[in-house]
């Protein structure tokens, strides 16, 4: 394997011969790299962003190259952050799909597994099915409903135990339900909890207005 | 009739506050915490989302009175000889206050190796990053073509006043066998020269004093004997994200000192504390209501009164945390660095540099804040940060794309637009898979003078005019050799190593760490370098440190050391540099090298 990386310096020929394998040969390290970071805990999160500008640049190259170079990814981006946002970083799947045909739209089915044998085991069958078919390319990272990671989990499966019921109408969001997607920012739910800051009142106020509507709706359900 | 809770009732959630792993219990912006923020003169920044913090919870296990350090190995038996010498009455002896021999790190003589630590940092470790550990050695492939290693200078000599290093001190135990919490993390001299800490992955603190200049022995500059050792961090969890938070001390920084205790900022990923390290060495005795066991007296018994009289005692080395700050980041803390006004420190992570004041520890302003709306859209991050020497409202960050910004606080209370941007531009014939991830700097350092900065990336270093934005005025290759190998070193994670910098106490010279326990120092004004080996072969006292050379290609000429011989696990990461003599401290994982120029 190094002596394939190392090969592209010796001379021209061989790095055309070997420049595809090459630039393969570290994408695939790039993939590696981010599958097992994405096991630990704690990903790194400069890490994640150098490998991912890497393999970025890539493929912004490979774009400018004959077509039968072409290489489509769906690039699928996890945001792991949670309300409590201890450490949150960017987990991001990469696919390699290689197609000989020029680049189309990528419905994604299931079925739809990467040419790299050795990459098979590596791919999230859940994240795959929720690409929406936009057109993946390289260059521009798919918004994924980060649900989706969840979508296969029975959320309330897993808060059965926990006795919610003395909370449920007075949280606008209840600490317990899953993450939001993304473009909900992860600092909005921090706003709406009863907190100290001074921009929480707005959003009491929002979540008294819910709550009286609410409680209307319950007085009516239980019908006293 | 169904009865809803009042919301003032419920338990308040803290959210991010408690990521510490601990409950910060406060209501509301208390009227300290109003006080407070009018205090600091500073522009009122945006306030970190979080809002200000209660008044502290319980008593952290570090706020008690300083405790004896938790041993990590048996204290020594009879055969172990007392690691200090006798020295003359009156001067000052640098006990710490566990006993002769002291607990915690042996410093001082090579003991038995020390067990793990109580972390068990191997064990509750978590699948580690790949090839972290042991990183393979590359196998040795035909040498590629030979790369002119920029900037070697023929033969021996050291920098511009051709004075050479001798090996003075090295600390830490010989094992090959190193544990992991032995790996020091970080090394600082504080503003005299006379004290040194070191900070390792298991969360203590060692800090060394330079000895008095001894009469009797005037070849010997004072040496450095371990002060004082504590435990500044414990790991902790953070429940909600069921993730460990490691006590590995990232960055220590001394305050300037003000009186008789000294005071220094740790701090691991996420908490920042400020010590205080005193010394004690009088004891009253006499006191009228404790006997001198300490046993109350007896009021009714007490027939006359005395005035208790201090007397002298064996000095003790104290340690106390005096400020926790927490809870202020969400992401891994970096760099602290503390401001020219020595009221004031910035902190910086990934995403975020907040601004504290030292006596305020409930509330941070954010100034800087990089993270986009959306996560997906990161692609730069924040690598460290420091203030300017001189001017308390300038300040510089680096970002992991290679670039510096520098912040004027004046401008505006959220510093996200720079004052001014340092880039190259890049070299396109030198562009690779890797430009990105090697141009990511790790380190930046103002000179003394406060007119120049220096940056370090993985194969260079670079000193930047802060006058010329788009290009540094020098750069120095500091192991160019590895740009050919950049492939394996990306697969075993060495191209992600932090290297650090620093400059001499006259910025005539830079120096920062390599592979192989080698490190380089670059003299300014003559061009010239020279590599040297922090190793106990060459360890004997006052032996002249023989410069190293890598060989890149060809034939390989005695005493050099090719490439792929490069033990890619011995790296130096850590250098500190006396700030007004020839002193050096390099940190080789679990060795401290204090080297020193020979006098001519």
């Amino acid at each position: 394997m190094l002596g394939r990386g190392l090969k592209r310096k010796l001379s021209d020929y061989e790095e055309n011969m070997a420049g595809l394998s090459s630039r393969q040969l570290v994408l695939n390290m790039c993939l590696t790299k981010l599958q097992t970071y994405k096991m630990l805990v704690e990903p790194n999160l400069h890490r994640s962003v150098l490998i991912a500008n890497t393999v970025q640049q890539e493929s912004n190259c490979c774009d400018l190259r004959s077509a039968e170079d072409q290489i489509e990814n769906s690039l699928l981006i996890v945001s792991d952050d949670d309300m409590s946002s201890a450490i949150s970083s960017i987990l991001k799947d990469l696919d390699f799909v290689e197609d000989i045909s020029p680049p189309t739209c990528l419905v994604p089915t299931g079925d739809d597994q990467p040419k790299f044998p050795e990459n098979a085991g590596l791919k999230l069958e859940d994240d795959r099915q929720d690409l929406k078919g936009a057109e993946c390319v390289f260059g521009s990272f798919e918004i994924s409903n980060s649900t989706s990671y969840l979508k296969d989990l029975a959320i309330d499966d897993i808060f059965e135990d926990i006795d919610t019921s003395m909370y449920d109408s007075d949280f606008c969001c209840p600490p317990l339900m899953p993450p939001r997607p993304p473009p909900l920012a992860t600092e909005e739910p921090l706003k709406t909890f009863p907190s100290c800051n001074s921009s929480s009142a707005n959003n009491i106020q929002i979540c008294r207005t819910d709550l009286s509507e609410l409680d209307h709706i319950m007085e009516i359900l239980v019908g006293s | 009739m169904y009865q809803k809770p009042v919301l003032s009732e419920l338990p308040r959630y803290r959210g991010r506050q408690d990521c510490g792993g601990r409950r910060v219990p406060g209501g509301s912006a208390t009227a300290k915490g109003r006080a407070a923020a009018a205090a600091p003169q500073l522009p009122r920044a945006r306030q970190s989302r979080r809002g200000p913090r209660g008044p502290p919870g319980p008593p952290h296990p570090h706020l008690h009175p300083p405790t004896p350090l938790l041993p990590r190995s048996p204290p020594p038996g009879p055969g172990r000889a007392a690691p200090r010498r006798p020295l003359p009455a009156g001067s000052r002896a640098v006990t710490s206050r566990r006993g002769p021999a002291g607990h915690g790190r042996h410093f001082e003589t090579p003991g038995p190796p020390l067990p793990p630590s109580r972390g068990g940092s191997s064990a509750r470790r978590l699948p580690p990053a790949p090839g972290r550990r042991l990183p393979p050695r590359p196998p040795a492939p035909a040498a590629p073509a030979p790369r002119d290693m920029a900037g070697v200078a023929g033969g021996g000599g050291g920098n511009g006043n051709d004075f050479q290093w001798c090996f003075s001190q090295v600390k830490g135990a010989i094992d090959e066998d190193v544990a992991e919490a032995d790996i020091i993390s970080t090394v600082e001299f504080n503003y005299s020269g006379d004290l040194l800490a070191t900070g390792d992955k298991g969360g203590r603190v060692v800090i060394f004093q330079r000895e008095q200049e001894n009469k009797s022995r005037p070849l010997s500059r004072g040496e450095y004997n371990v002060y004082s050792t504590f435990q500044s961090h414990e790991p902790e969890f953070d429940y909600l994200k069921s993730l460990e938070i490691e006590e590995k001390i990232n960055k220590i920084r001394w305050l300037p000192q003000q009186n008789a205790a000294h005071f220094l900022l740790s701090t691991n990923d996420k908490t920042i504390k400020l010590w205080k390290i005193s010394e004690r060495d009088k004891r009253a005795e006499g006191y009228n209501l404790k006997d001198e066991d300490g046993r109350l007296r007896d009021p009714f018994r007490i027939t006359a009164l005395r005035v208790p009289i201090l007397k002298p005692m064996d000095l003790m080395v104290e340690a106390s945390p005096r400020r926790i700050f927490a809870n202020a980041h969400t992401y891994h803390i970096n760099s602290i660095s503390v401001n020219s006004d020595h009221e004031t420190y910035l902190s910086a992570d990934d995403l975020r540099i907040n601004l504290w004041h030292l006596e305020i520890t409930d509330r941070s302003f954010n100034i800087v804040d990089i993270k986009p709306a959306n996560m997906e859209e990161l692609t730069e991050v924040i690598t460290a940060a420091e203030f300017h020497p001189h001017h308390c409202n300038v300040f510089v960050y680096s970002s992991s794309k290679g670039t510096i910004r520098l912040c004027d606080m004046r401008s505006s209370a959220l510093c996200d637009r720079h004052s001014k941007f340092f880039e190259e531009p890049e070299d396109p014939s030198s562009r690779s898979f890797f430009s990105e991830i090697i141009s990511s700097i790790s380190d930046v350092k103002f000179s003394h003078s406060g007119r120049y900065m220096m940056t370090r990336d993985y194969l260079s270093v670079k000193v930047w005019d802060l006058n010329m934005e788009n290009r540094p005025v020098e750069t120095y290759q500091v192991h160019e050799y590895l740009r050919s190998k950049l492939c394996s070193l990306y697969e075993n994670d060495c191209i992600f190593d932090k290297f650090e910098c620093c400059w001499n106490g006259s910025d005539s010279a830079i120096m920062t760490g390599s592979y192989n326990n080698f490190f380089r120092m670059f003299d300014r004004n003559t061009r010239r370098d020279i590599t040297l080996e922090a190793s106990r072969e060459s360890s004997k006292p006052r032996a002249i440190l023989k410069p190293r050379k890598v060989c890149t290609g060809g034939k390989r000429k005695k005493d050099e050391i090719s490439v792929d011989s490069l033990d890619f696990n011995k790296k130096i990461l850590h250098t500190a540099w006396h700030p007004m003599e020839n002193i050096i401290a390099v940190a080789a994982t679990n060795n401290l090298y204090i080297f020193q120029d020979k006098i001519n």
